[in-house]
């Protein structure tokens, strides 16, 4: 809770906004501090706005946004961003795919012309594409099949998921990654990375004004893009707890369990938030607690959850101890988690919480990075960018009843999903 | 910013900032990983983790409700040179913070059940480990880089010598080496100066001397050419480090070796990654680095492949690294990689944590601050025929470790070019 000394958690009224006919949305703020700017475009796409056949496609086509545009040919992008003191990269989610850069001020201009010539001009060619489709599946192999995590998560999505394209993983299918074709990759771009269904973000030493006109002047020429189509959301209710094994030749065993949680714009996001510190963040929190301090069942303890345009996933993972059972795992785990959807959080729990997610918050909100992010984020999946300012308020109205509903309602037995990777096979 | 050394040596360093009303806290203490003993590899790490399950005045668990419950976590850890307990919390609470801080590095008392189960945890994380392919790699590459010098062992120690470690091994080790005169406090952020200097030294004040001062760790021997294969004959993927000894932190070589490995393997367009990512589509990823500890460092590569591309793989980097030792750099590298440097390194110092950990590593490697203000302008200095230089010495050319973490069968026998293979099995590591 901001203590009263304390003023705005970001300087809303200071933010500059404008769209452009094309439709692109421009945020600017400035900031004193570093004297780094930091620059992100967002594009409403992930891999849920994909389909069986071409999964991945999105992640791919990050990739090949580095490839090269008609002013910036092949390799250039960084080269040039680099030689200014400038340094960039991108990340794909079921929802969202966004570039970021962090430089030096004065390479502002720079960084305009070359994020606008990719968004006007990106060049498709084959043998991108192919080196691209190598590099992807190379990381694929690090993060899915020779992680445990990777393993897990990508079993879990599939069982909580039946029919949302949240079922299938943002890298996508190995057998997808290798089909997806140029004419794919070309009917995406005019569709997704259309002005239209994208926002900038620049956050840092800049001016207002000026970059405003240098923002219309670079991107003003590039043609609005069809309507995106919509995301199919006929998940159906799911009536019983799913379950699958994955066989693999690991040391020790892993437990994952999942439900489907609300979407972020339901009320409830926020008090997931609370009960995931309660259940898990700090040493003194409920699982680590039970489950590896009192019990040693468990070496180490994480709830996932991260807020999504549709209902996405709440998550408890385990490693767990060798020679554990992971059943063992299980009972322990799903009898806390019963003790707190029946007898609730205590005041100092929700407390402690809610101090935990306020640090997070102001950690955030630090450096150039943090805000222009957060802005991003909250219009992307709340519809309003003002929202990142907010997220102290909404914490505040969390109340210990709330959580205990939010565990009794959100984490039913009978619609969890759960998946055990056992150690066995070659080795 | 402010500095003073109390009487009993621990020195404090406060820096006001403005900006999130957070206060960054860290405590360094000069005694790490290389003052393991013998047989007790892992011990600096469990010490460090072992120190904030009970003190005199707090139990471990009072201790951990009363740093969350003030929205803080505790970072505490250790690497081969030092120890750090650190947090971030807003400044408000500054004063009762220090306090748990000042109370866990200095009065542990070690309560022999909280020892045990911690010591099963670090037994029990290491078989998961086993399962990080990288994780491997990188526990391996410190072994056959270093060998038998202080830094060769894994910080987070060996199943085996944890499980042999007792309560007084612990107690010991702090009494030994944890004192005022290798400690080091920096608190950063929304706090008055004259206020927090104050409260350092009511809380350190009364810390007593350590019954010894860390002994200073020899450089290491560069070796022949090795090959390491830790066979995982599952994965599907090759994990590649190639190592050598190469310089300390305080080394004359410094910025020419920060500038020639960030051309070679640094940055995104790197030598390295240009030809193992964008022109061979090997991997997802290829850097290098210098790690460069107080005493003594190494230089590796790090990358991995598809199991049937791995000797490609390292053919490949190996050739990087010698057109670098022949010809160093071009103009336009040394250009670009100036201005990377120059232009990125305000945002190591954005956040109050990162500028505590910077005056940390300041006072570890014993430099004054004009190493942080003069930076820019050494890189600019730097030619492109000390980069060069820096290359031929320390670049592997012929000397150093390969190491490969994937299924020896399909991949040993192409590594015999390299130079005299050895396969183990990969829990050789733990």
């Amino acid at each position: 809770m901001p203590s009263a000394r304390e003023g705005p958690l970001l300087p809303v009224d200071a933010v500059v906004e404008r769209t452009l006919p094309n439709g692109l949305r421009i945020r600017l703020l400035p900031e004193r501090g570093a004297e780094t700017v930091s620059y992100y475009t967002f594009f409403q796409v992930g891999s849920r706005n994909e389909r069986v056949g071409t999964t991945g496609i999105s992640h791919l086509f990050e990739h090949m946004m580095f490839n090269g545009a008609e002013k910036y040919g092949p390799k250039e992008f960084d080269r040039v961003l680099e030689a200014r003191g400038g340094t960039s990269n991108a990340y794909t989610s079921n929802d969202l795919t966004v570039y970021y850069e962090d430089f030096a001020a004065d390479a502002l201009p720079v960084v305009v012309d070359l994020e606008s010539d990719r968004m006007r001009s990106l060049s498709l060619t084959p043998e991108t594409l192919e080196q691209e489709r190598a590099v992807v599946k190379e990381e694929r192999r690090l993060r899915t099949e020779n992680s445990i995590y990777g393993l897990l998560e990508e079993q879990l999505e599939s069982l909580v998921f039946l029919a949302h394209p949240y079922r299938w993983p943002i890298v996508g299918w190995m057998d997808d990654i290798e089909r997806i074709r140029r004419e794919d990759c070309q009917a995406f771009f005019r569709t997704y990375y259309a002005p239209t269904n994208a926002a900038v973000y620049a956050v840092g030493d800049l001016d207002p004004d000026a970059t405003l006109a240098l923002l219309e002047r670079s991107y003003g020429d590039i043609p609005a893009g069809p309507p995106v189509p919509p995301v199919a959301q006929g998940e159906p209710p799911q009536r019983g707890e799913r379950r699958a094994v994955v066989r693999h030749p690991a040391q020790a065993p892993a437990v994952l369990v999942g439900w489907r949680a609300p979407a972020a714009r339901s009320p409830d996001a926020p008090v997931l938030d609370v009960l995931q510190a309660c259940l898990a963040v700090g040493e003194s929190s409920r699982l680590r607690r039970r489950l590896v301090e009192d019990l040693e069942l468990a070496v180490s303890i994480h709830v996932g959850w991260g807020w999504r345009i549709d209902p996405g996933v709440f998550s408890v993972f385990a490693e767990v101890a060798p020679g554990v059972r992971p059943e063992r795992v299980e009972t322990a785990l799903f009898d806390e988690l019963a003790r707190v959807a029946d007898g609730g959080v205590s005041p100092a729990e929700v407390r402690r919480a809610k101090r935990l997610l306020r640090s997070a918050v102001l950690h955030e909100l630090s450096t150039h990075s943090g805000i222009a992010h957060a802005l991003g984020q909250s219009e992307a999946l709340l519809g309003d960018w003002r929202e990142a300012g907010r997220a102290l308020e909404h914490y505040a109205a969390v109340t210990p009843a709330a959580v205990k509903r939010a565990a009794a309602g959100h984490l039913d037995p009978s619609r969890r999903s759960v998946v055990w990777v056992e150690p066995g096979g070659a080795g | 910013m402010e500095e003073e050394r109390l009487p009993n040596g621990a020195r404090v360093v406060v820096a006001r900032r403005p900006g999130v009303p957070l206060a960054a806290v860290r405590l360094l203490v000069r005694a790490g990983a290389a003052l393991d003993p013998a047989g007790r590899h892992g011990l600096a790490h469990l010490v460090v983790q072992a120190a904030r399950r009970g003190t005199r005045r707090r139990t471990g668990r009072r201790i951990d409700e009363e740093i969350e419950g003030l929205g803080a976590e505790l970072g505490a850890g250790a690497d081969e040179d030092a120890t750090s307990f650190g947090l971030s919390a807003p400044a408000e609470w500054l004063p009762r913070l220090l306090d748990v801080v000042v109370d866990v590095a200095t009065c542990p008392t070690f309560p022999r059940g909280e020892l045990d189960r911690l010591r099963r945890r670090e037994v029990a994380s290491l078989s998961h480990d086993l399962d990080e392919p990288g994780t491997i790699a990188d526990r391996a590459m410190i072994m056959a880089a270093y060998r038998e010098h202080p830094y060769g062992h894994p910080v987070e120690g060996r199943a085996r010598h944890l499980s042999a470690m007792r309560r007084l091994d612990a107690a010991d080790f702090h009494r030994r080496w944890y004192g005022p005169g290798v400690a080091t406090l920096v608190i950063v952020g929304a706090v008055d100066p004259a206020k927090a200097l104050r409260l350092a030294r009511r809380r350190l004040g009364g810390w007593r001397p350590a019954a010894e001062t860390p002994p200073e760790v020899p450089a290491p021997t560069p070796r022949e050419r090795e090959v390491w294969v830790l066979d995982k004959p599952d994965a599907t993927q090759a994990q590649v480090r190639i190592a050598t000894p190469a310089i300390p932190r305080r080394s004359p070589e410094y910025f020419p070796a920060v500038v020639a490995n960030t051309i070679l393997g640094g940055g995104f367009t790197s030598r390295l990654m240009e030809a193992i990512r964008v022109n061979r589509g090997l991997s997802y990823g290829a850097r290098s680095r210098f790690s460069m500890s107080r005493s003594a460092g190494i230089f590796y590569v790090s990358s991995f492949t598809k199991t049937e591309s791995t000797a490609e793989l390292i053919e490949v980097a190996l050739d990087e690294i010698r057109r670098f030792r022949d010809g160093g750099p071009t103009a336009e590298e040394l250009d670009r990689a100036k201005g990377y440097l120059c232009g990125l390194f305000p945002l190591s110092l954005e956040t109050h944590g990162q500028i505590a950990e910077k005056i940390c590593d300041l006072a570890l490697y014993g430099f004054g601050i004009e190493e942080v203000t003069g930076y820019r302008e050494r890189v600019r200095a730097v030619t492109a025929e000390e980069c060069r230089e820096v290359g031929r010495r320390h670049f592997p050319d012929g000397s150093g470790a390969v190491v490969v973490v994937g299924p020896a069968r399909a991949v040993a026998s192409a590594l015999e070019r390299f130079g005299p293979v050895t396969v183990s099995p990969a829990r050789r590591v733990l």
